[in-house]
């Protein structure tokens, strides 16, 4: 049986008329984001604050690491809460591929979700994501919608007990 | 009322400008568009940590280029970085100047890649020079009570 996944990567291109900010500009959280324990782990400082912001945005609780190191121990201490790792493929040292096969070792494959990010064109890296165990991916850079769309994607097939 | 509109008006116009002529994108957008009550100084943050990050990547670059036998996959590795967090912060012309110094790496072309470099520092440079131009015009802005159009 072969599973035939799709996933879409929207890309937002704006539009360019300008309005007074109102306070309907603010994205709102997403009620089933909201509170949700997300560990993202990125090296890099800019796209590590970002991704943060973007996923706080949706309501997500996130706890910001640096390396996979940094990532596995912020994951076995914060125990049963952390519910999704965002993680970045292309780290030195320990990269998201060998980060995701240490977590899936000891946890469930719908315990912590995991989502990869990477900015690789290449087809086969969702397959080598899936085989890793990851459940979702997304490629860099990373957009609010595209974000909140693989989220919920991911969030719901663990509801369809797949 | 009247410098109000007109800071306004010249916000407005340099921001059309800037996209335009490629010197952000959409994801610049999305930076701005993710300030908020708890992080008012986002923006400034982030544009402050990319330059950061910008100016210690030429400088390994600029080292790895002056090297007998250049490690051009050390030069790639820094210019990856770069694109990375260019694109991320939606800086469009410095991410494109990285598209093509990877070409230059992947064929081992020093002078490609040193004419890249200092392409890239001259973006650089410029885009810091914009963006200072475009935060003293909000600050300006909102000293004058009002508030910064938003692109949509």
């Amino acid at each position: 049986m072969t599973l035939v996944l799709r996933f879409q990567i929207r890309l937002s291109y704006g539009r360019a008329t300008f309005a007074p900010r109102t306070s309907s500009e603010q994205p709102r959280s997403i009620p089933q984001f909201r509170g949700l324990r997300v560990i993202l782990a990125d090296d890099d400082a800019l796209n590590r604050t970002v991704t943060k912001k973007l996923l706080e945005k949706l309501g997500c609780e996130v706890t910001a690491v640096s390396s996979g190191f940094e990532c596995l121990s912020a994951l076995s201490s914060a125990e049963n809460s952390v519910r999704l790792v965002v993680l970045d493929i292309q780290m030195p040292e320990m990269d998201g591929f060998e980060v995701a096969t240490r977590i899936r070792k000891v946890r469930s494959r719908s315990w912590p979700l995991i989502i990869a990010v990477t900015a690789s064109a290449e087809d086969n890296v969702w397959e080598r994501c899936l085989q890793m165990g990851m459940n979702g991916m997304i490629r860099k850079p990373v957009l609010l919608q595209g974000m909140a769309d693989e989220l919920q994607r991911v969030l719901q097939r663990v509801g369809e007990g797949l | 009322m009247d410098i109000l509109n007109q800071l306004q008006r010249q916000y407005t116009d340099f921001t059309a400008l800037l996209y335009r002529e490629g010197f952000v994108d959409d994801n610049f957008t999305q930076v701005q568009k993710l300030q908020d009550e708890s992080s008012p100084d986002f923006v400034v943050e982030v544009v402050s940590l990319f330059f950061e990050d910008c100016e210690k990547l030429v400088n390994n670059m600029a080292e790895a280029l002056e090297q007998q036998d250049v490690d051009f996959k050390q030069v790639d590795s820094h210019v990856h970085q770069l694109k990375g967090s260019s694109s991320s912060m939606g800086a469009a012309r410095i991410k494109n100047v990285c598209i093509a110094f990877k070409t230059f790496c992947e064929a081992q072309n020093r002078e490609g890649c040193l004419r890249c470099l200092q392409q890239v520092n001259h973006e650089n440079t410029q885009l810091k020079t914009n963006l200072q131009a475009l935060f003293t015009l909000e600050r300006q802005i909102v000293a004058n009570g009002g508030s910064i159009p938003v692109m949509q």
